[in-house]
């Protein structure tokens, strides 16, 4: 196991931590698929509304790539199709069949001795059409991997530093066999496996120790396989290295095993907005108020996969693919009189400009920005907390001014997306997603 | 607070879109986020955000120049009292200090805000809370008893040329209280220059003089006879090292004061408002630059290159310069380790220019100025290198 340190992050010292609690919710009444959230994918749908569907039936694929099929994680009737602004396509909602649920059987179940005697082609076809291979995806845009194209490593990422996210150590519990056999299949496409686990959770290192290949110290975003990739890298050829996360890689694994479609999910609930944050097992897909359970704010905003790189899903939404997080965060309703004036004992902040910088503690959050919009006065925080040594404030002033080539030799692609740059701006500039942007601006015109 | 929210709410359509003050809603939102924080809901990536705004960073910058601006009242009003050969009493010194000092920061505020808000509605950007700093600083390193009409020009000079002709906060290269001071210095030299300093006198207002002048540490350095040191000299006038700490002596209003930099400079850095880099290497480089030239001094040179390094440090203005002006963080270098480079040639230079150039007693203004337009360079040179460092990714 090799250690890597990161030095640059930080964790978020946010409220509403999960409890140790885990409950089963398997029954959801909904489930779907969000096209809109799977990166960079032009849905081609294959259903209407009213037509029944099993698990495992394509609800889509991508147009850009027939090869990449997206398959129904509920068996039932397709209830809706909800299209967003400019007809983009939001959710694929399938009202389950709750008694029973129609499953479509996809291929042969695969021994784990089998695994290395299937053909590169043979596993690719067969992930392909599992219905599981858009869970790997590959740096630096973080679309789905091009299953065409051979990568020089993959990276696992099990830690769970992003507010709030399910440990490791919760969802493997039992399912080491499952994690071993997803491992060999990934050594099957690519003989570089890295799997990195948080050193600061010995426990979790030391019991795994034969599969995981590195230790990673440091704050947020160190779980980032990104970040990790950039610690780790020798030579530019490893830039497109492949992820997955590790709860993916379970599914993946079981699919494989089984011949069909896996749809259990284990979800962190939790924010100052939940009454009953904890663990929850569940469906892909299901609906976020029925996960979220009992709220405490009246309409709170639901991020979806983490409150810092999440999306805000729509109060009747669902989760994602690849979302395994629902926090409730409460809006902001009132203005503070003279926050400016106050000590604030009780405001979150990076700076030393509050008391509660004496006492570092969990602080209650809302999605108030916090402060109006400003000129860039160069205070420097966002690069004292991006964790791939980019200069956010530099490589922003060169987007603007169109400099790509600038913005590219700054390190643009390096950019992980995490946010923190955004979080710590005094100036509410919106970096993180200016950068995320020109990254999506320069795939464009690449393809 | 419920009259304060029904007054803003009352008049907030008024400055909204459509209202009949639209254009002004800078300035509106600039006055209301001073008693309400402002609500904005985020919209992701994060959705979360820092409690900290800039409001809040400058008004803590602020919040460390109060005490100079006390003191300065202070000061101002004990060596006017004290050279009309008044009685000098606290209040009667706090009354003729608050007549000298204050209408000047009144005037600079009206003025400068005056231009902000202008340069706001018709470039249309939001009024920078930089502002209130800049207005703070600039009073601050005149003399009392500067004409105000001075103060007005100064002020404009710095606001407009020194920042809003190049796109307002952010984009500005020199500090603007520094270029409006520094216009000053050079449009009327015989009250700005540093070598004489003007000590309002008191109830003087039937004679025609009304100000008398008298030589500043600066200048009694500069001319110290060749047989004497510059330790010396400056007792004998009354500069004792100690006094010179403490800064009650005729100088700017703010200035004098290298006890409360320290304070404000620790103050400052605790909070993570100024860069210790700047400060550090400023520090460092007037101390080196005064040894060195100890270290060149021969038999005949002149006895200001032999001055205790740390004399420099708490002549004049350079502990003031070092604290608030260098670390403007929108002129000061962008990238971090050449701030040390940065703060230690703007030392340097305020030596080199105090001990070499007869015509500028003081240097550190225009050390801190000449310096505000290296640092694209240096930035450029160290994200060059920094670049260089990177495995290429594109």
């Amino acid at each position: 196991m090799i250690s890597v340190r990161i030095s640059k992050g930080y964790d978020l010292p946010i409220q509403g931590a999960p409890l140790e609690t885990l409950e089963k919710a398997d029954q959801p009444l909904t489930v779907a698929l969000l096209p809109e959230h799977i990166p960079f994918i032009r849905p081609r749908l294959a259903v209407k509304e009213g037509d029944r569907v099993a698990v495992g039936d394509v609800l889509f694929t991508d147009k850009s790539n027939p090869r990449l099929q997206f398959l129904s994680p509920g068996g039932g009737v397709v209830d809706a199709l909800r299209y967003g602004p400019r007809r983009v396509l939001q959710e694929v909602v399938i009202r389950r069949d709750l008694d029973d649920e129609a499953e479509k059987s996809l291929a042969s179940p695969l021994k784990p001795e089998a695994v290395d005697r299937c053909s590169h082609e043979d596993m690719v076809a067969r992930l392909l059409e599992g219905g599981v291979w858009p869970f790997l995806r590959s740096l630096p845009y973080r679309g789905i991997a091009d299953p065409e194209s051979r990568p020089p490593a993959i990276i696992v990422g099990l830690g769970a530093r992003e507010p709030f996210q399910v440990p490791a150590s919760r969802y493997l519990e039992g399912r080491r066999d499952l994690l071993a056999m997803g491992l060999r299949v990934l050594k099957r496409l690519c003989p570089a496996v890295h799997v990195f686990a948080d050193a600061g959770d010995q426990a979790f290192c030391q019991d795994y120790q034969d599969v995981i290949t590195h230790a990673v110290q440091g704050s947020y975003p160190a779980d980032d396989p990104g970040v990790f990739l950039f610690h780790v890298r020798r030579s530019a050829e490893e830039n497109r290295a492949w992820f997955i996360s590790g709860q993916d890689l379970l599914l993946v694994a079981q699919m494989l095993l089984t011949g069909r479609f896996p749809t259990e999910r284990m979800f962190a609930v939790a924010g100052a907005g939940a009454a009953n944050p904890r663990y929850v097992v569940s469906k892909l897909g299901a609906p976020l108020k029925y996960l979220a359970g009992k709220i405490h704010s009246a309409r709170p905003r639901y991020t979806v996969g983490g409150v810092l790189t999440g999306f805000a899903g729509m109060p009747e939404g669902h989760a994602g693919l690849y979302e395994t997080s629902i926090v409730a965060l409460p809006e902001p309703v009132e203005a503070d009189f003279l926050t400016l004036f106050r000590p604030g004992i009780d405001k979150p902040t990076r700076s030393r400009t509050f008391l509660s910088a004496l006492r570092r503690r969990p602080l209650p959050m809302t999605t108030n920005v916090n402060g109006g919009r400003r000129a860039c006065i160069a205070c420097g925080y966002c690069a004292d907390v991006c964790p791939v040594n980019i200069w956010p404030q530099m490589t922003y002033k060169s987007i603007l001014a169109e400099e790509v080539e600038e913005a590219l030799a700054h390190g643009l692609l390096d950019c992980v997306e995490c946010g923190l740059c955004t979080y710590v701006c005094p100036s509410k500039i919106e970096l993180a997603a200016t950068l995320q942007a020109a990254k999506h601006a320069y795939r464009k015109e690449q393809a | 607070m419920k009259v304060m929210r029904n007054l803003f709410d009352g008049l907030r359509p008024k400055f909204e879109e459509g209202g009949p003050y639209h254009k002004l809603y800078a300035f509106y939102e600039s006055i209301e986020t001073i008693f309400f924080g402002p609500i904005e809901r985020s919209q992701g990536l994060p959705h979360v955000r820092d409690s900290l705004d800039v409001k809040r960073f400058m008004a803590l910058v602020i919040v460390a120049l109060i005490p100079h601006l006390c003191f300065g009242i202070y000061n101002a009003g004990f060596q006017s009292r004290l050279a009309s050969g008044l009685s000098t009493d606290f209040l009667s010194i706090i009354w003729t200090g608050g007549w000298l000092v204050l209408p000047m920061v009144v005037v600079t505020y009206v003025v400068g805000f005056a231009w902000e808000i202008l340069f706001a509605v018709v470039r249309k950007h939001e009024i920078s809370e930089g502002l209130f700093v800049s207005c703070m600083l600039f009073p601050l390193t005149l003399p009392p008893g500067t004409p105000l009409w001075q103060v007005a020009l100064g002020i404009s000079f710095g606001i407009v040329i020194g920042k809003e002709v190049f796109g307002g906060t952010g984009r500005n290269f020199l500090n603007p209280a520094l270029t409006g001071r520094a216009f000053l210095y050079f449009a009327y030299p015989v009250s700005h220059s540093g070598d004489q300093v003007w000590t309002v006198l008191s109830g003087a207002r039937d004679t025609v003089v009304d100000t008398f002048t008298m030589a500043t540490p600066l200048s009694v350095s500069a001319s110290t006879p060749a047989a004497q040191t510059v330790e010396e000299t400056l007792a004998s006038v009354g500069y004792s090292g100690f006094k010179l700490f403490g800064g009650l002596y005729p100088g700017s209003i703010g200035g004098t004061s290298t006890l409360l930099c320290v304070l404000g400079a620790l103050f400052l850095i605790l909070l993570g408002i100024a860069s210790y880099r700047i400060i550090l290497g400023g520090v460092l480089g007037v101390l080196f630059t005064g040894w060195l030239l100890n270290m060149l001094a021969g038999p005949d040179a002149a006895p200001f290159l032999s001055l205790n390094p740390f004399y420099h440090l708490i002549m004049g203005g350079s502990a003031f310069g070092i604290v608030y002006m260098t670390t403007d963080p929108v002129s000061a270098t962008h990238m971090k380790h050449v701030k040390w480079v940065y703060g230690f040639m703007c030392g340097m230079l305020t030596v080199l220019i105090r001990v070499f150039n007869p015509a500028f007693p003081e240097g550190v203004g225009l050390a801190i100025l000449f310096m505000n337009l290296f640092n694209p360079l240096l930035d450029h040179i160290e994200m060059q290198i920094r670049m260089r460092r990177r495995i290429s990714n594109v």
